[in-house]
């Protein structure tokens, strides 16, 4: 049983994180906690791992409990015997190189016997299909099969409690099938599982209740048949996503706002291999409208962001040609005549200002026309921060800015709403839609389809393109 | 088809010899201990990393240090008599990278064929306290961490047009340090939180999958090492 008693939580003193929360969770249920960004539902959660107080620290009063212990009295360690956690990237929770020392890792520090590891291990493996995965450089792995691991290495451990935090925010349809198969094992397990959220449909034929957070408090509570039942309208008004569960390939949206201009760009001999495998895609040749927000959609691994490197020119083994307006564009002409937004856009924003940064994208540094690009995106006072102590909506802003600044008229977006709520995942949409009427070609891979039905006029299921 | 744990899986060497074998390559090729006298050992230290390379199928990586120190050696003794500016300068060059390059292959082998769960083994067998031995831990994997970061920032710098920092050479380090170290340390940050919730502390017993004991490759290479140390004793205070 987790049980919070009036607990509040600030982690610096402008803001209070949690309010007064009142919480009872009983052995083998699983909660599902919501709520737009920022309103407290990753804090909630990590007061049950310990994370808070132990690690983030800040002002706690209350108290909360898992079964008989006080987390705020106990050790980190000694909390990780009955609680276990995934984490939203899977880039940073790993904290060994190899998939299958990664499985091991949790019991390893709780001293258990080897032999038991390996029959644990061994389990878990065979029960959800993971022979492919072992032995495997965590490197090599693609984001969806990083999170397998990740759900794995918890399963390993003999452990009550199950805390995900947003995990599946970087998982595609497929992805998030196969993490509902580890909830429903874990489920079968009577394990307690306790989920923060904001793409929340996957998770209806599991939860036994959801609590709707918002500024650190919870607001309301749900049965799973009265969440179940709300609108499209009423989910968004609650700022979560409201999609359901889809398969990317076949999703079809209105094209009524394509501007069907005969304007077209022709891109050839678009094919990319990695070193002695199969092509992972070929396409002779493939027409692209001008002027249209394209969507690209497919399953993670398909090889959509390879495609978007191949289109920027940043693949040297690529030798596609991009014709446009009787001009042919190889790879340098591509890498300085079109912008990527990049999925992690921390990559791409170099210097200690964000005016300077759009400044640097200038053909020519003109600070009065920096200024007013600024102003048109909502960044004019931020002009002299620094652009890493943005926000991450604010940071792509930052990256866009810079990319009109550049003058380039294709822009493209690798998974611009990966993790985003549904307002954030709106503000990106708008971004979007300025950027067409400014008369550019947006061209974004994506797997949200919120987001495709929302802002795309044309989309190219990924996997027809590849044929 | 059914998955099996093998607990069996290891390099060539266990990693306490492979510490062994860097440090006396450190102490020997690069700190150029003994001189003249351990001109023996010397060689051998300097092609054994490559040697290990060879083993590990690495046959491009080895090719390609066996010609640079081939190449060098040559270049070497040719650039033996009366030396220009610009001669001296190359023959300094070309010194300090084969100094360099045995124990930098012998860095990188051992980052690439040691489980971060073995060195954490290995070294509470060897006593090592934990406060050290964790950070260092976290090495193996910050590795290929800083390798992946460095690419994606290199390939925004060429798809922004800034490679070359807008003139100055200056700029040209801040663009890729100022990204790098953020997307680091955040990654830092969730790594030990994450690593914490797994129930990795200090001066606590755990235990480890793999089965690491040593071998007979051990024992050469550890022979080979206690010899050194043994004939530059000798040379420097019996003799």
């Amino acid at each position: 049983m987790i049980r919070f008693k009036n607990v509040s939580f600030q982690y610096t003193k402008e803001q209070d994180s949690l309010k007064n929360i009142d919480l009872t969770i009983n052995d083998g249920d699983v909660v599902l906690v919501c709520g737009p960004s920022g309103c407290g539902k990753s804090s909630l959660v990590r007061c049950v791992n310990g994370l808070i107080p132990h690690y983030y620290q800040g002002r706690m009063t209350g108290s909360v409990t898992v079964g008989e212990t006080d987390v705020s009295k106990t050790t980190l360690r000694k909390l990780s015997r009955h609680v276990g956690t995934v984490f939203q990237n899977p880039r940073s929770q790993f904290f060994n190189v190899d998939t299958t020392s990664e499985l091991a890792f949790g019991c390893e520090n709780f001293g258990i016997e080897p032999r038991d590891i390996e029959q644990r291990i061994n389990s878990v493996v065979n029960r959800h299909g993971l022979g492919k995965l072992m032995d495997r450089s965590i490197f090599k792995l693609s984001g969806g099969e990083k999170q397998k691991i990740a759900c794995a290495s918890i399963a390993v451990e003999p452990i009550d409690v199950v805390i995900l935090d947003e995990p599946s925010a970087n998982l595609d349809f497929a992805g998030v099938c196969e993490l509902q198969r580890m909830i429903e094992s874990w489920k079968e397990e009577h394990k307690t599982i306790l989920i923060a959220e904001h793409r929340i449909s996957y998770l209806f034929p599991y939860i036994s209740r959801a609590l709707l957070m918002n500024n650190g408090e919870i607001v309301k509570e749900f049965t799973a048949g009265e969440i179940r039942k709300l609108s499209e309208e009423e989910l968004h008004g609650l700022g979560l996503r409201a999609e359901e569960m889809q398969d990317p390939t076949d999703i079809s949206i209105d094209t009524k706002d394509a501007k069907k201009s005969d304007e077209k760009m022709v891109l050839s001999n678009m094919t990319y291999s990695y070193k002695g495998e199969q092509p992972v895609f070929d396409i002779p040749q493939m027409e692209l409208p001008r002027g249209e927000i394209i969507g690209i959609t497919g399953a993670n691994g398909a090889g959509k962001s390879t495609f978007l490197r191949c289109l920027c020119g940043l693949e040297r083994s690529c030798k596609a040609v991009l014709k446009i307006d009787n001009e042919l564009w190889n790879n340098q002409m591509r890498l300085r005549n079109i912008y990527m937004v990049m999925q992690d856009v921390n990559h791409q924003l170099f210097t200690d200002s964000v005016l300077e940064e759009v400044m640097i994208s200038q053909e020519t540094e003109d600070r009065e026309e920096a200024l007013k690009i600024l102003g048109s995106l909502d960044l004019k006072e931020y002009a002299d921060k620094h652009p890493l102590s943005l926000s991450g909506g604010q940071k792509q802003r930052v990256a866009v800015a810079s990319a009109i600044a550049s003058g380039r008229n294709i822009i493209l977006f690798d998974e611009p709403t990966s993790g985003l709520d549904y307002s954030h995942m709106l503000q990106v949409s708008e971004l979007l839609k300025k950027l067409r009427d400014k008369g550019k070609t947006v061209i974004i891979v994506t797997h949200d389809i919120e987001l495709i039905k929302n802002a795309c006029t044309i989309v190219i299921p990924f996997a027809r393109l590849k044929m | 088809m059914e998955y099996k744990l093998d607990r069996n899986v290891h390099s060539l060497l266990d990693p306490r010899t492979k510490l062994l074998l860097l440090f006396t390559s450190s102490v020997f090729v690069v700190g150029n201990a003994g001189e003249k006298r351990m001109v023996v050992f010397y060689w051998i230290l300097v092609y054994l990393p490559v040697l290990l390379l060879f083993v590990e199928k690495e046959w491009k990586a080895g090719l390609i240090s066996v010609s640079i120190y081939v190449g060098s050696y040559f270049a070497q003794k040719a650039l033996q008599h009366d030396l220009t500016a610009l001669e001296s300068a190359l023959a300094l060059m070309l010194y300090i990278i084969t100094k360099i390059l045995p124990t930098v292959i012998l860095a990188r082998y051992i980052v690439k064929t040691t489980k971060v769960s073995e060195f954490l083994t290995a070294m509470n067998r060897l006593h090592v306290t934990d406060k050290l031995t964790i950070p260092i831990s976290v090495i193996f994997r910050f590795f290929p961490t800083v390798v992946e970061e460095s690419r994606s920032i290199n390939d925004a710098m060429r798809m922004r047009g800034v490679e070359m920092g807008a003139g100055k050479a200056t700029e040209a380090v801040e663009y890729r340090m100022v990204p790098l170290i953020a997307s680091c340390s955040i990654i830092g940050e969730e790594l030990s939180a994450a690593a914490m919730t797994r129930g990795l502390d200090v001066g606590k017993k755990r235990s480890c999958i793999w089965d690491i004991r040593f071998g007979i490759f051990d024992f050469f290479i550890i022979t080979l090492c206690l010899l050194c140390f043994i004939w530059w004793v000798i040379g420097r205070f019996c003799i």
